[in-house]
């Protein structure tokens, strides 16, 4: 049984790591990521206002309690945030360096009267 | 005098020594391209001092940016090669010579410096390693064959300036023009380079650890490309 959860913990966090790198920055990647949420928080209701459903859960794809499934979905779901703010981080760093360069080339050229061709 | 040819110099806190890189450049070239990379300290009086042409980043950005921003004005100046040269005083001038009499046979499009082809002095042994490694990693993510990939000094042609598109701001750069060699496939060659390192560079060199973050960096590019 306990190969059941290895299998899906794997495979899903690969999938959602190269699903997310690859769609970040189109629209049904930004949707994609609202409906994980909001499928996140319906679970955490649920979890909560029926403590049992976890553990059914869990039992389910091999794991041994509720709220071991739960902190291995949470870290799944902690280290997809992770690397997409730092893919969204680096993007922004970009448009700020592009804008920076611009500035100095400006700066530069003005100094040294070179007319852009 | 050459007149045919760029020094493209990044520079980032140089105060101390970048002059005399620049003014023994200029003995040679009569154009030298300082990229001040947001430096806090004098780095571009000392630099307005010479002859050399100042480009100022508004804030750090990184060697890799101040290495495009360099291209990018270089690519104005009426020249046919250029040439991307440390400021702190490591690389030769003697060895960009024998680069550019290589590069100007029209053989080749990039010639990358080489200190393991070279001569190297005064390197520490656990660096070496690291740079060993890195070595070996890069070739395996860029496709190119190469026995130093982190080499600060470098002589190419117009054609590759135009199409050098460095967006890697920090030491991962040296990477990723490799991967732009071996995507447009540009005709490239290693020339052995005597690289000194001084106490000076000892201190200001990037530290090991950092090789961390230029593999994770290639690898997530590697992945979201």
């Amino acid at each position: 049984m306990i190969i059941i959860i290895q299998i899906i913990v794997i495979v899903l966090a690969l999938v959602i790591a190269v699903a997310t790198l690859e769609n970040r920055s189109t629209h049904s990647g930004k949707a994609w990521k609202k409906i994980a949420l909001v499928l996140l928080a319906v679970g955490m209701v649920v979890a909560v206002l029926f403590p049992d459903t976890t553990n059914d859960a869990a039992h389910l794809v091999g794991v041994g309690r509720g709220a071991d499934l739960l902190l291995y979905v949470t870290v799944i779901a902690f280290i997809f945030y992770a690397l997409n703010n730092y893919l969204h981080q680096q993007d922004q760093r970009d448009v700020l360096f592009r804008l920076a360069r611009r500035i100095a080339l400006v700066d530069a050229n003005e100094r040294y009267n070179i007319r852009k061709k | 005098m050459n007149t045919n040819v760029v020094i493209i110099i990044p520079v980032y806190n140089e105060a101390k020594v970048i002059s005399g890189v620049v003014s023994s450049a200029l003995k040679s070239f009569k154009y030298v391209v300082c990229v001040n990379d947001g430096s806090s300290d004098d780095s571009s009086v000392e630099i307005v001092k010479t002859d050399a042409y100042l480009v100022e980043h508004p804030i750090n950005m990184g060697q890799g940016a101040a290495l495009q921003t360099g291209i990018e004005f270089a690519r104005q100046l009426p020249v046919d090669y250029f040439v991307t040269f440390d400021a702190d005083g490591q690389h030769r001038i003697k060895d960009v010579q024998s680069m550019l009499k290589e590069i100007k046979t029209g053989k080749y499009d990039i010639m990358l410096g080489s200190r393991f082809l070279g001569e190297t002095i005064g390197m520490k042994n656990s660096k070496r390693i690291i740079l060993k490694l890195a070595i070996q990693f890069s070739n395996i993510i860029s496709g190119l064959k190469l026995t130093d990939t982190h080499n600060g000094l470098r002589v190419f042609n117009r054609t590759v300036a135009e199409g050098m598109q460095i967006t890697l701001p920090d030491m991962a750069h040296a990477s990723e023009i490799l991967e732009i060699i071996a995507e447009k496939k540009y005709r490239y060659k290693e020339i052995p380079v005597t690289i000194e390192y001084t106490d000076y560079s000892r201190a200001k060199g990037q530290s090991i650890i950092n090789a961390v973050n230029i593999g994770f960096d290639a690898l997530l590019r590697k992945i979201t490309k």
